[in-house]
């Protein structure tokens, strides 16, 4: 090998080790931060719970039990309280692209030390990729305890071999999430109500992502424009190997779009972040909130 | 030796309101210096003279309408994580640290992101609380410090990857006494004698200048007036005194300073007024020649409370050459392009 090249791995190396240990310790300082305030924590563990049980309830009055034929026709598994759980798993995925990582910038904006943080030679994405595996280990833990909780009282049914495919679906669909939140992170720097966005945004994405019904219940230009979300293909397809969801198109399909839309919206999330960034930083309003 | 820092017909313009109100404000207009490697340069002006807006736009925090910006020889546009990894940055102000966190955890992260490895990290954190005598505390949140010890963490955390230039933004400002005091003395001691950190402070404390710097660059209304040593700013006024004058409130101060202008060998008048008594400042040659006229002139607005003579200071040759006090902040009016 010679010298040259030697170096540039050398560099490269080491320039991998300075991002992946800052991406670490970001993550640290959230959980840090964030478990000073315990009360806070405690209840964000426990909210989604809570509001995840009447949607569960008023499923089971509504059908007189917890299977519903009704269910079996449009997507072929009648198990109600499995298929509802599944997918209320994906608004915590939502909330952490729209809540989380959308409002992970303000928060350093408000706290003071955002500029101490862009002052620091490391490219802007890494500091967001700390905030995303932040977000995503915090909301991971979130829907562990809350499938937890929901098995013990309602016992729930799945295939056990669907576990690992879907894991690697949440995956991809995380990729495009960490899209959403980028964007939605950078454009909070400049609106003064960004909370409105993600309030929007999380309306109009809870809706057309088929949680609590299947996705043939929506009117056509609401599934059209579910095509469009990564969180439409996530539970679709996890459901789909856990509990047999029919899914009206296949997994490559399924897979395929997940990996566009994944391109996708990272491209725009990085466009957009990379166009805020020169704008504050020739406009001067990062500093001011 | 090279240049630490080259600032180079910088512009830096903010829009300011919206609508009909909308205005252009020329925050830092045409500046240009530069700073030798090991020095400790001044910026000196009043408040909203654009001394800030400068650091940051160094610290590529912020992008120059106009100009260019070297460190240590490269462009900040260009190679901003180059010129960044060379910067220690510290601003005034409390709120630039994780409160809910202890000074260790701040630094450990600021170590992270300026590309520490773990070892290096305690290291470094050990050195840094020790010389700044925060050993003891430095487990503790830092919401619970007061603002000198903040300032202290704010300080290790620019110094936390051994930088060679340190921009220090009015690093004193609001600190008590003893505080400032222990400050000055580390940087002039610690971080440029024994370190050889190259520094750019600003500041709008004359003293603090005086003291620190090698070399000081006045600023006024966004633009450089002049830049030279602190010796030779004060031979600018070589065979000047100052007559300073207290008195009762005089609210037309304009008609008085034009009328004291026009007395023989008074070079410059400057009025402020400040808590119901006002402050003259008279720059001339020899107080003593044309004193009773001025106590004439000024008996005729207000009741005089003291009267004294003094030496030139760094802050009367700012007033020679801008007619304004460092103390006096700036007005927005003025700005308007
Ligand atoms: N981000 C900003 N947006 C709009 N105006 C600004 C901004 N930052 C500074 N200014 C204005 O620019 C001028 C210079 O400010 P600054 O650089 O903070 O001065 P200094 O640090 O010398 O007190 C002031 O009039 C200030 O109000
Ligand atoms: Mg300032």
């Amino acid at each position: 090998m010679n010298q040259s090249l030697r170096n540039l791995l050398k560099e490269w190396f080491a320039k991998a080790k300075h991002y992946l240990r800052a991406i670490w310790l970001e993550n640290l300082k959230e959980w840090k931060i964030e478990l000073t305030y315990k009360p806070d924590f405690i209840r964000g563990l426990i909210d989604p719970l809570v509001y995840a049980l009447p949607y569960l309830l008023y499923g089971i009055a509504l059908v007189g039990g917890r299977t519903s034929e009704n269910l079996n026709r449009l997507v072929g598994t009648n198990d109600l309280i499995t298929f509802v759980t599944l997918g209320y798993i994906f608004v915590g995925f939502l909330n952490m692209a729209l809540w989380a990582m959308g409002f992970a910038l303000r928060k350093e904006q408000h706290w003071g030390t955002l500029e101490a943080v862009f002052a620091a030679p490391v490219p802007r994405w890494v500091f967001a990729l700390g905030m995303a595996l932040h977000s995503t280990l915090h909301q991971g833990l979130m829907i562990f305890l809350q499938i937890i909780v929901i098995n013990l009282i309602f016992k729930l049914t799945i295939h056990p071999q669907g576990i690992l495919p879907s894991l690697v679906v949440i995956g991809l669909m995380l990729i495009a999430l960490y899209g959403f939140g980028l964007m939605i992170a950078s454009l909070t720097l400049i609106l003064k109500q960004g909370w409105l966005v993600s309030e929007a945004l999380s309306g109009i994405m809870m809706i057309i992502t088929p949680i609590a019904y299947p996705l043939s219940v929506l009117p056509v230009f609401m599934q059209k424009a579910a095509l469009f979300l990564p969180t439409t293909y996530g539970v679709m397809t996890v459901r789909h190997f856990l509990i047999g969801e029919q899914m009206g198109f296949s997994l490559w399909t399924s897979f395929l779009r997940l990996v566009i839309l994944g391109i996708f919206w990272v491209g725009v999330g990085m466009l957009i972040f990379e166009i805020i960034d020169r704008r504050t930083r020739r406009s001067g309003t990062i500093a001011h909130y | 030796m090279g240049y630490a820092i080259e600032v180079n017909n910088v512009i830096k313009k903010f829009k300011r309101g919206s609508g009909l109100k909308k205005r252009e404000i020329v925050a830092v207009n045409n500046a240009t210096f530069e700073i030798n490697e090991g020095e400790i340069f001044g910026l000196l002006g009043p408040n909203g003279a654009g001394k800030t807006t400068l650091v940051r736009c160094i610290a590529t925090l912020l992008i120059p309408d106009s100009g260019t910006i070297k460190i240590m020889g490269k462009d900040v546009l260009k190679y901003p994580l180059f010129c960044r990894r060379q910067i220690g940055l510290l601003t005034s102000g409390e709120r630039t640290l994780y409160w809910k966190l202890s000074a260790k955890d701040n630094l450990k992260f600021f170590a992270a992101l300026y590309g520490l490895d773990k070892k290096e990290t305690e290291k470094r954190i050990d050195y840094l609380m020790e010389l700044l005598g925060l050993k003891e505390v430095q487990n503790e949140r830092v919401e619970k410090y007061s603002s000198g010890m903040k300032q202290k963490v704010s300080l290790a955390r620019a110094l936390i990857h051994d930088p060679k230039v340190l921009l220090l933004d009015e690093p004193t400002l609001g600190l008590d006494p003893q505080f400032a005091r222990f400050l000055r003395d580390f940087i002039k001691n610690v971080l440029n004698r024994q370190e050889r950190k190259t520094i750019l402070l600003t500041t709008h404390y004359m003293d603090e200048a005086d003291e620190l710097c090698s070399r000081i660059a006045f600023i006024n209304q966004g633009r450089i007036v002049d830049c030279k040593t602190p010796e030779e700013y004060k031979r600018d006024l070589p065979h000047s005194e100052v007559l300073e004058i207290k008195t009762t409130l005089i609210t037309n101060a304009k008609e008085l300073e034009e009328n004291l202008s026009k007395i023989p060998t008074i070079e410059k008048v400057n009025i402020t007024t400040q808590n119901t008594i006002t402050h003259f400042k008279i720059i001339l040659p020899r107080a003593e020649q044309v004193l009773s006229d001025v106590i004439s002139e000024v008996q005729k607005y207000a009741k005089i409370l003291a009267i004294d003579v003094n030496e030139p200071t760094l802050e009367d040759v700012f007033i020679y050459i801008t007619g304004r006090r460092l103390t006096e902040d700036t007005k927005e009016e003025l700005e308007l392009e």
